[in-house]
């Protein structure tokens, strides 16, 4: 080969003595100045994992507020204003800043791990998305404490949202940080797919992909295809509000309903964003509970994608209350209903993978079985809330909070939670304690049950949502105060989980390797793993590797003395080229504070934006100047590569 | 390279496979496909958004306002067209290892880009309509501005790219940063189809 590197000097890490070079290319940089380059996914996922550990809480806290106020008839603990600042904030932090970020970081850490990779295609890209997040998430609660939130629901309707009606900063809030945001998911989801579809471990065909894998891989197409979306919407609106277009303005011959078309056509998808990776956490779990492969992958699999697909074609169900056309109504009515064949055909295969095994039922798989329980009460709700006729009566009352939270708390906090527990012992090398985690379990499920449940009643006695208080006369006092109790039930339920994260690293057992005996290739790495991951990038010739008798063969011819890692093609995962990764540095965080700077002035001072836009350009020329000493080096000669470079 | 019969019951050696990754084995290749594709939702958005506020009235433009004419945007439709043939050249060049004909091939299509910008501008000072009487006005504007910038900042990476070809960085080994902007690019040039057809032409129809 013409352009074969010199192998003189080169280390490989199949060489004797390559471990400590190794560990030398792949260190992060220690202290708190360092904390700012780092770009390796397992720290980046980490932190996206606990970040969005932190929202929740948060986003739990103002929940338990709103329970507290309305726990009696004209109850004064906070008015109308802040009620719905911090409704709002609710809802857009366990949608945006918990939920997805959620899975994304789970799906960041674990992916590669999965793959039998290094690292993820775009490192620095991952901090940076990273970087946005945390920016994005931080100012919003600011605006919170400066009694600048928005508060007109997660889902910002106008004309309520447009300048007219609510003239403050606080919807700007909402519309810029919403649009910022979403350049995280963004950039997660591409780096996502191209990691999974380029990366894998020779001989991981697609066909021997993990369920957790596909899952993440249909996530990020969904979010590729629908954040743009809301993107899109957000941004009209933000002109809307500083530059007076008149997209929304009935009068300026706009349309109200367009914002509704644009952000339903996001948020039913949404939901579903959240919920396929969390049916993969659950397929992973149950195989390895059972000790046996998944009954009907490919079944598993397609389903998967068809909810996928389905989900896009659903986003009218809600709007049946705007006056659409009829026919039109049905044919979503249809529609929604279609997508329980592809969840019936999954909860059918995960049944037989339980039928007949021995279930070991520690806490994961305890949240498996609530997650079951939950999410098909949600499913039911939901079913109801999709027939037009019964629509009509429940829309906007408490009958939908209660649907919500049961697919949304089903769906993917349960699920979430198992995953923690699950992959809890490979990110931190220790054990989570049992019993607490049956406390837990046992807690958040009673308590779930207990404060949502009532609430359909309550909403078909016709308590209304995104209400701060309600008369005596009502007759809602008494499910009210009983909801309230259990809501503070399954806040500790959830506490106690948080404590035994923080209390496990110290007084639990190490875990081993591999200590649920699972099949998949990040059980392969030490726990919790080196900063390349793996000491030799594997082989696989088989869905369930670590579950094989034979040996798992290596890739060899992998330099340690940088970063490098190995592609392969496209549909049958075979080696075609080595990749050299990026190192450690400060750009990823100096762009996310020149992008932020550009949105957030937008907001007081439009031209900022410009400012903004320019200082960003200059971030990324810093972030791609090519660090190697090329600038020194003559031309090349045609063909010949340059000495020392590649 | 031996890719036909790679058995994965024994070790894989990769030592001598290439470091040099110029197309579809480079993950920024993909990264890039990624890329257009959110752009793409992007501009199918507000696609949509404008068929659908065009439903709802009877009367489009509204009250007897002028349509723009369609020679200048035709010119720079060309324009961003022609733009595309000379950073395919760029990038022929670079493959024949003729530095200065990429040099002069990207800066000739930066040039368009300019050209088309220039254009532009001027539209913007004659648009019949201001963004803020109706929607058809916030439409116009929004979309033109919307791909104004998305040319500005394919000119300026590619002026950059320029730079770095004019100090010699890009070879036959190291190309991919021309291939991706490319790619980029034709991406800009092509978006504006659309949103040339339903501001210029649909109206008219
Ligand atoms: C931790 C337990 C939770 C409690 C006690 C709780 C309670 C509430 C309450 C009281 C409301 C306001 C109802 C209203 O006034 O209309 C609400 C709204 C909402 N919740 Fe939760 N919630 C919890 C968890 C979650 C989770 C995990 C999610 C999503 C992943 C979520 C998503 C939402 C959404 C989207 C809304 C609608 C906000 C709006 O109307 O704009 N909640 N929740
Ligand atoms: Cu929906």
């Amino acid at each position: 080969m013409k352009n074969q590197i010199p192998t003189e000097q080169a280390i490989f890490d199949h060489q004797q003595g390559s471990e400590p070079i190794l560990d030398k290319t792949w260190l992060s940089p220690t202290g708190f100045f360092g904390w700012f380059t780092h770009v390796n996914q397992r720290k980046i996922g980490f932190r996206f994992v606990v970040t969005s550990l932190i929202f929740f809480a948060l986003g739990g806290l103002l929940a338990l507020l709103m329970r507290l106020q309305l726990v009696q008839p004209e109850n004064t603990l906070m008015g109308a204003e802040f009620y719905h600042q911090i409704m709002t904030m609710h809802g857009t932090t366990m949608m945006f800043f918990f939920a997805v970020p959620a899975m994304e970081g789970l799906g960041i850490y674990l992916v590669p791990l999965m793959l039998g990779t290094r690292d993820m295609s775009f490192p620095r890209l991952n901090a940076f998305g990273y970087y946005v997040y945390l920016i994005a998430g931080i100012t919003l609660y600011l605006a919170l404490f400066l009694g600048m939130a928005p508060d007109t629901g997660w889902f910002s309707y106008v004309p309520l949202a447009g300048i007219e009606f609510s003239p403050g900063k606080g919807v700007s809030f909402w519309t810029t940080m919403i649009t910022f945001i979403e350049i995280s998911a963004l950039t997660a989801a591409v780096e996502l797919i191209v990691t999974i579809l380029k990366q894998r471990a020779p001989g991981m065909t697609l066909n021997r992909m993990p369920i957790f894998v596909w899952s993440i891989l249909v996530m990020s197409f969904m979010i590729v295809f629908a954040m743009p979306t809301v993107m899109v919407g957000s941004v009209l609106l933000a002109l809307d509000r500083t530059f007076a277009t008149q997209f929304f303005v009935a009068a300026g011959g706009g349309d109200p309903l367009l914002w509704q078309h644009l952000f339903w056509f996001f948020g039913h998808p949404e939901v579903y964003i959240i919920v396929v990776p969390a049916l993969g956490i659950v397929s992973t779990i149950i195989s390895t509970f059972c000790q046996r492969e998944i009954f009907g992958y490919t079944a598993v699999v397609l389903s998967m994608v068809t909810i996928g697909f389905v989900s896009f074609g659903l986003w009218v169900h809600h709007m049946f209350t705007t006056g659409l056309p009829h026919l039109g109504l049905s044919f979503f009515t249809a529609a929604s209903a279609m997508i329980a064949i592809p969840s019936g055909v999954q909860i059918f295969c995960w049944i037989a993978t339980l039928w007949g095994s021995k279930v070991r039922l520690k806490t994961p798989m305890l949240f498996i079985m609530g997650f079951f329980a939950v999410f098909v009460i949600g499913g039911l709700t939901g079913v109801m809330a999709a027939s037009i006729p019964f629509d009509m009566q429940a829309h906007d009352s408490y009958f939908v909070v209660a649907h919500l939270h049961y697919v949304l708390i089903g769906g993917a906090v349960l699920p979430f939670f198992a995953g923690l527990y699950y992959w809890y012992p490979k990110m931190t090398g220790k054990m989570l304690s049992e019993r607490l985690g049956q406390w837990s379990f046992w807690l958040i499920f009673v308590g779930l049950n207990l404060t949502f449940f009532p609430m359909h009643q309550l909403g078909l006695d016709g308590m209304p949502r995104r209400v701060y208080t309600y008369l005596h006369s009502m007759g809602w006092e008494d499910i009210n105060f009983f909801v309230t109790c259990a809501a503070f039930l399954m806040a500790f339920g959830f506490l106690l989980t948080f404590i035994n994260t923080f209390i496990s690293p110290h007084k639990s057992k190490s875990a081993g390797s591999n200590p649920w005996q699972a099949d998949t290739l990040e059980w392969w790495a030490e726990s919790p793993p080196r900063n390349y991951n793996f000491r030799h990038l594997p082989v696989v010739n088989s869905r369930t590797p670590l579950w094989q008798k034979a040996p798992i063969h290596k890739v060899t011819g992998i330099r340690a003395d940088r970063r490098e890692t190995l592609i392969t093609t496209l549909l049958d995962a075979k080696a075609q080229s080595v990749c050299i990764m990026p190192t450690p540095t400060y750009w990823p965080f100096v762009l996310a504070l020149t992008v932020g700077f550009g949105f957030l002035g937008f907001m007081f001072k439009p031209i900022l934006f410009v400012v903004g836009f320019f200082l960003s350009f200059f971030a990324i020329l810093g972030w791609l100047w090519p660090s190697r000493p090329w600038l020194a080096e003559k031309p090349p000669e045609e063909g010949h590569p340059i000495r020392g470079l590649q | 390279m031996n890719n036909e019969q790679q058995a994965t019951n024994a070790d894989i050696d990769v030592s001598n496979f290439s470091r040099h990754l110029n197309g579809r084995n480079a993950p920024i290749w993909w990264g890039i496909i990624g890329l257009i594709l959110i752009e793409l939702s992007v501009v199918s958005a507000f696609t949509v958004t404008y068929l659908y506020l065009y439903m709802q009235h009877p009367q489009w433009p509204p009250n007897d306002i002028e349509l723009p004419p369609l020679l200048i945007p035709t010119w720079s439709m060309i324009l961003m067209l022609l733009s595309c043939v000379t950073m395919y050249l760029a990038g022929k060049s670079v493959e024949k290892s003729q530095p200065k004909g990429f040099v002069i091939y990207t800066f000739a299509s930066v040039f368009m880009a300019l050209l088309v910008l220039w254009i532009r501008w001027g539209q913007f000072d004659n648009f019949s309509m201001s963004w803020n009487e109706h929607v058809y006005g916030s439409l116009l504007w929004t979309i033109s501005g919307f791909h104004f910038i998305h040319i500005v900042s394919a000119a300026i990476g590619t002026a950059a790219i320029g730079f770095f070809g004019v100090a010699g960085f890009y070879t036959k080994q190291r190309q991919i940063g021309v291939v991706v902007d490319t790619m980029y690019w034709n991406f800009v040039a092509l978006a504006w189809l659309p949103f040339y057809f339903v501001l210029y032409y649909f109206p008219r129809f």
